[in-house]
């Protein structure tokens, strides 16, 4: 059985929609992130679960009860605020300790259950210290053993890792994985980071404007994107406007000079993505599209190009194994396979 | 920082001389020999120290002051918290309306409430008493009580009470475990800074303060209604020195600057 299920959740900030019906099931011990620009309702969503805003409507199910009659307090959900939001009046041991207190845990179980859980996230020889003396990276700490200590049912995490610098986050992505797949806390994570979603999610939700663009697992989601904004969010790509016919009862798509074979539905004009990493260089004149290389960089252990095509400017990346590649300047013929590409209905833009 | 040029310098060292020279012209006059307002030049007398235990009403006085300017700034703050919360935190309608009336003791001239609190006072028969001071400094001092539990409520990050929420706190413990301690230095400097305006309060009490309940900066006026002589300045030399000693535990104790400017709530210890 389901655990957390979102049904049509909806939130109204008068007649704008954060949240349009959101439906999302998650499974026990799951790692989910919602993932999406600025203002695309991730943090109501979460703020909803948390129930610090109400919805307009739809429902909240946590292990089949309904988690709306229940005051917030009472919910039983860990919760890492991006401002860590830790309290300043008392020591990393006292933080850890409110819930358990709240709770009204014996004081010889909390004194154990704090130190277990400081040592969890590997601050056990900073307990008594106040959190102002405490770096950001240890801060983020102290606030993720406090929402664990209690053994909530969900852990929330809204930006945690936003406010530190990109080292310490990606040495914190990694403990959080570690950390989540050691206690199996159900775990619901909102960033507008891609690249942390993928690195820490079993699936992604990816939201834009308070509708769910895609539900998938990160590999899934970013190679075969649901949209052109997925594909966009979700990495880099190549956004190029193409033109569908039907020849011979199969549909080809013109782009550029080039045509590929169509496997989806699709016609009249389209928007197709393909990501910089697919794209090869090639000598023979089907399937490719005619450019000449205006920018060549190289970055160690790949190259990255910046081709003038008939569609406009298109980014490739190609592996650096050691063979010759085209100097800035040389006319050069850019292939993809089919099924490398995604279409949507044109007008939508891929990028953000 | 920056430097001050020399011109600056001049300008600061003349503007705090000019800020306390007249206080330190009432401690130095304090010490004259003489029976009437001089610098001593010669030699120095405790004449005039002496001479207040001659006036038990200026002791009495004092008392008076002290318990009126501690329950009012009290009773203002603690006033202040739940409209200060509200305030702060909820969009109401009249919330700028209800901020205005909360504040206008502030633009109302002393002397006219000193008249409409002798007359109100006096019909409900309150004429006189120490609970009808009180009332009337609870009045005066509430703005300032207000400004600075407001500006630490309003700095204070939600974030935090929702963590206490969603850790199983009850509506009463978020406020006593986290948000009390969080806005206590905001208390605390508008009850310091409440005091100090009911201390230094004469303009309404003259009006209302009866025989019984006169405040020391009423009973130095009447005084010297009567006397030019140099008591009232070895009153205020004490009045002074209390007040300094009552700074340097502060000081101490808390930090004075993060009691007068009201911040610290990220770092109340």
């Amino acid at each position: 059985m389901s655990f957390l299920v979102l049904e049509g959740l909806t939130k109204r900030f008068g007649d704008q929609a954060a949240v349009d019906s959101l439906d999302l099931v998650v499974e026990q011990g799951e790692f989910v992130s919602l993932l999406g620009p600025s203002g695309c309702g991730k943090t109501t969503t979460l703020q909803m679960i948390a129930g610090f805003v109400e919805p307009t409507s739809g429902s909240i199910l946590l292990d089949g009860r309904d988690l709306l009659a229940i005051k917030p307090s009472q919910r039983g959900l860990g919760i890492v605020f991006q401002s860590y939001a830790l309290f300043p009046h008392m020591t990393a041991a006292e933080n850890v300790a409110f819930g358990l207190e709240m709770q009204g845990v014996p004081r010889a179980e909390r004194s154990q259950r704090v130190s277990e859980t400081l040592a969890l996230v590997g601050l056990a020889a900073l307990a008594d210290r106040y959190p102002r003396r405490m770096s950001g990276g240890q801060q983020q700490r102290v606030a993720l053993a406090r929402a664990l200590v209690i053994r909530p049912r969900i852990l929330l995490l809204d930006e945690p890792l936003s406010n530190l610098d990109a080292k310490l986050r990606e040495e914190m992505q990694i403990e959080l994985r570690q950390i989540q797949r050691t206690v199996g806390t159900t775990t619901i994570l909102v960033t507008h980071d891609q690249a942390e979603a993928m690195a820490l999610s079993d699936r992604i939700v990816v939201m834009n404007k308070g509708r769910v663009e895609q539900i998938g697992r990160p590999h899934e989601a970013y190679e075969k994107p649901a949209s052109a904004f997925v594909a966009g969010f979700l990495g880099k790509t190549n956004v190029l406007p193409a033109a569908v016919e039907q020849r011979n009862g199969a549909a080809v798509a013109s782009i550029g000079d080039g045509s590929w074979p169509l496997p989806a539905e699709a016609s009249g004009r389209v928007t197709v993505s393909v990501r910089p990493e697919k794209i090869a260089f090639i000598d023979q004149a089907d399937c490719s599209l005619a450019g000449t290389v205006r920018t060549r960089i190289f970055q160690g252990n790949h190259w990255l190009y910046q081709i003038d095509t008939a569609c406009g400017l298109v980014t490739v990346i190609r592996q650096n194994a050691g063979e010759m590649m085209p100097a800035e300047g040389a006319a050069v013929r850019l292939t993809w396979r089919p099924q490398d590409m995604t279409v949507s209905p044109a007008g939508q833009d891929g990028r953000i | 920082m920056s430097r001050n040029g020399p011109l600056a310098l001049a300008f600061h060292t003349l503007f705090v001389t000019f800020i306390l020279a007249p206080i330190l012209v009432v401690c130095v006059v304090a010490f004259t020999p003489e029976g009437y307002l001089s610098v001593p030049t010669d030699r120095v007398s405790l004449r005039w120290f002496r001479a207040i235990a001659d006036y038990p009403e200026f002791i009495d006085a004092f008392w008076n002051s002290v318990w009126l300017a501690a329950a009012s700034s009290a009773i203002a703050v603690g006033f202040s918290v739940p409209a200060a919360l509200a305030i702060a935190r909820y969009d109401f309608t009249g919330r700028e309306a209800l901020t205005a009336l909360f504040l206008s003791p502030l633009m109302v001239p002393h002397v006219v409430l000193g008249i409409a609190f002798l007359r109100f006072f006096t019909q409900i028969g309150l004429g006189g008493t120490f609970v009808g001071l009180v009332l009337s400094h609870i009045v005066i001092v509430f703005p300032f009580a207000l400004r600075l539990v407001l500006s630490s409520a309003v700095g204070m990050d939600r974030a935090i009470e929702h963590a206490a929420i969603s850790l199983g706190a009850s509506d009463f413990a978020v406020f006593r475990r986290v948000t009390l301690p969080l806005i206590l230095p905001g208390l605390a400097s508008g009850w310091a800074l409440a005091f100090i305006q009911s201390f230094d309060e004469v303009t309404m009490t003259v009006f209302i303060a009866a025989p019984g309940t006169v405040t020391l900066p009423v009973r130095m006026f009447l005084y010297i209604q009567d006397n030019i002589d140099p008591l009232v300045t070895s009153v205020s030399a004490c009045v002074i020195a209390i007040t300094v000693v009552f700074l340097v535990v502060l000081d101490r104790i808390y930090g004075l600057e993060r009691l007068l400017v009201g911040r610290g709530s990220g770092d109340g210890a």
